[in-house]
């Protein structure tokens, strides 16, 4: 970055809201209008949740993994259930796994039409905001008559799903779907034409396909960069491996193909569903497991609807955990996004921050928090311009 | 099956006598423990020979005596390697390998703050996650600090 003057500006961003209803911190060098620096700040809602898994049993652990994320619930109860069914050896029942699969893909629905709105929001297009917003309580709603809840679902146990999706439940889950699949492919189109959103997002927020292997990005935000990567299709889990489906990606590198890959794997999602709906074995729900795992070790992987989640679970012969780790698509996106924001405009700041679909409180699981406390780090020029400034 | 047992031999290969175990429990998944000075060394090899192009995380565990790195990688998103060794508790210094894969910059000052392992040569080992006034030396993930304290460590002011 060049700069023709000695000084530049410290803008803050967050930690209220920095683009969406989540705290965090980040603090903007601006040379001008131009951003030459970026500084986050993590862990404002730090709970401990690695160490809270070590004093709990397994089964109470399902409800720990149903509370780090507050959207993508399911996503990290069935990683983590079938990181214990792997030391386990159980044997999940194929009925249960088209239950995972059909909440998993109705969660992405909801998930990805959370985000389009708030794309949608960031450029300052309040009526999409509003419109899809309204379609998603539609899903909001199935979820519930399903489950019980609107987010976290608790659908997942060791062994298999907690309910059964009836056939009324399915012919619900149908009619729901044809009236959602109509409004998403009439928003992909509007956000693919619209000048006022084009003018707002086409070339902005770039990330290369190379930085973004190499910053090990995941997720709709690596798709959006021409890498066609899918836990889904890469390394199928529940009953993905028997659905098909299309790895959506797109070369264009900004945050507008980032949109275009959300709407087109929503499409994909309510085709996923119908296909399970259809295909659905019957049978047993669940397989009993015994309280206690012997030790071992079991990596579990999930494609959550930011990308890529990883759990590790290793255990050690007693009803507790010896070590547990999650990693979380928004820390891998970080690098990334920060390489994304240099060079760009502050008005644009928000919504490249939005465009990889952050979710902090997911990311900032790890360690401790009292939010009347100040904690921050800093993340030194020098090391981001290693990183990002070439 | 053919590809993980591609990634086995070529595992084996690379490491040879400083291979200390090697599992496939399952499709796609394989885990080998090798001799500690033996993985940056070998890195280079990984990346381009067994095309381990995607770094997903690092787990680091407390083992008492020691603290084991996991450096869990992908190949193109499919087949989970990972691949792990112990360092000493006592002296937990261990090369970084973020001039090798870029993608290790936050997770190895995650384990650097909860663990206390010292990654040399790594650019920037500022805390990342902990509050600022957290005191120096108690690293949360270690199997000594009890949740407990550490709870109150935390809602000091």
């Amino acid at each position: 970055m060049k700069m023709g003057y000695a000084s530049t500006i410290r803008v803050p961003f967050g930690p209220q809201h920095p683009a969406l209803k989540e705290p965090e911190n980040f603090i903007f060098e601006v040379d001008g209008d131009i951003v030459v620096g970026v500084t986050p700040r993590l862990g404002y809602v730090h709970r401990g949740a690695e160490k809270a898994f070590e004093i709990r049993t397994y089964v109470q652990n399902i409800y720990l993994a149903e509370r780090v994320c507050g959207i993508c619930s399911h996503a990290h109860t069935t990683c983590y259930v079938q990181a214990v069914e792997d030391i386990l050896g159980a044997q999940v029942p194929p009925r249960a796994k088209y239950i995972r699969t059909i909440i998993a893909e109705l969660e992405r629905l909801h998930s990805h039409s959370l985000w389009v709105g708030i794309a949608a929001h960031e450029v300052g297009f309040d009526t999409l905001f509003m419109y899809t917003w309204r379609d998603r309580e539609a899903i909001m709603s199935l979820l519930e008559e399903i489950s019980g809840n609107r987010v976290h679902y608790a659908m997942n146990t060791i062994g298999g799903v907690r309910r059964d999706i009836t056939s009324e439940g399915a012919s619900k889950i149908r009619s729901t779907l044809d009236a959602f699949e109509k409004r998403t492919k009439e928003y992909a189109k509007i956000m693919q034409t619209e000048r006022t959103f084009l003018k707002r997002a086409q070339g902005v927020g770039i990330l290369k396909k190379q930085d973004a292997i190499d910053l090990g990005a995941v997720g709709p935000t690596l798709r959006g960069s021409g890498v066609k990567n899918d836990v889904r299709a890469g390394d199928p889990y529940a009953a993905y491996g028997e659905i098909p489906f299309e790895v959506i990606s797109h070369e264009g590198c900004d945050v507008l193909c980032r949109t275009i890959v959300r709407c087109e794997e929503m499409l994909q999602s309510i085709d996923m569903v119908r296909f399970a709906l259809d295909h659905i074995p019957t049978g047993d729900l669940r397989v009993k497991v015994p309280p206690a795992v012997s030790a071992g070790e079991a990596v579990s992987r999930v494609e959550a609807p930011r990308g890529e989640l990883m759990h590790y679970a290793k255990s050690n012969g007693t009803t507790k955990v010896e070590r547990y780790k999650i990693r979380s698509p928004t820390l891998a996106n970080i690098p990334a996004l920060c390489k994304t924001l240099i060079g760009s405009h502050i008005a644009d700041i928000p919504l490249i921050l939005a465009g990889i679909d952050p979710c902090f409180s997911c990311m900032d699981r790890m360690a401790f928090i009292d939010s009347k406390t100040n904690e921050r780090w800093i993340w030194s020029m020098e090391e981001l311009k290693r990183k990002t400034v070439k | 099956m053919e590809r993980d047992n591609e990634i086995t031999q070529n595992l084996q290969l690379i490491f040879s006598n400083k291979l200390i175990e090697i599992k496939n429990p399952r499709m796609r998944r394989i885990f080998a423990r090798v001799e500690m000075g033996s993985f940056k060394e070998a890195l280079p090899r990984l990346i381009s020979d067994v095309k381990l192009n995607h770094l997903v995380t690092i787990t680091g565990t407390d083992l008492g005596q020691e603290i084991e790195l996991l450096y869990h990688f992908t190949r193109d998103g499919s087949t989970v390697v990972t691949v792990g060794f112990k360092i000493p508790k006592d002296s937990p210094t261990v090369k970084t390998i973020t001039d090798l894969v870029p993608a290790a910059i936050l997770y190895e000052r995650e384990i650097h703050e909860m663990l206390g392992v010292n990654f040399e040569g790594h650019p920037n080992l500022a805390p990342l996650i902990l509050p600022e006034q957290w005191p120096e030396g108690i690293y949360p993930l270690r199997k000594d600090r009890k949740f407990e304290e550490l709870r109150e460590i935390g809602s000091k002011k």
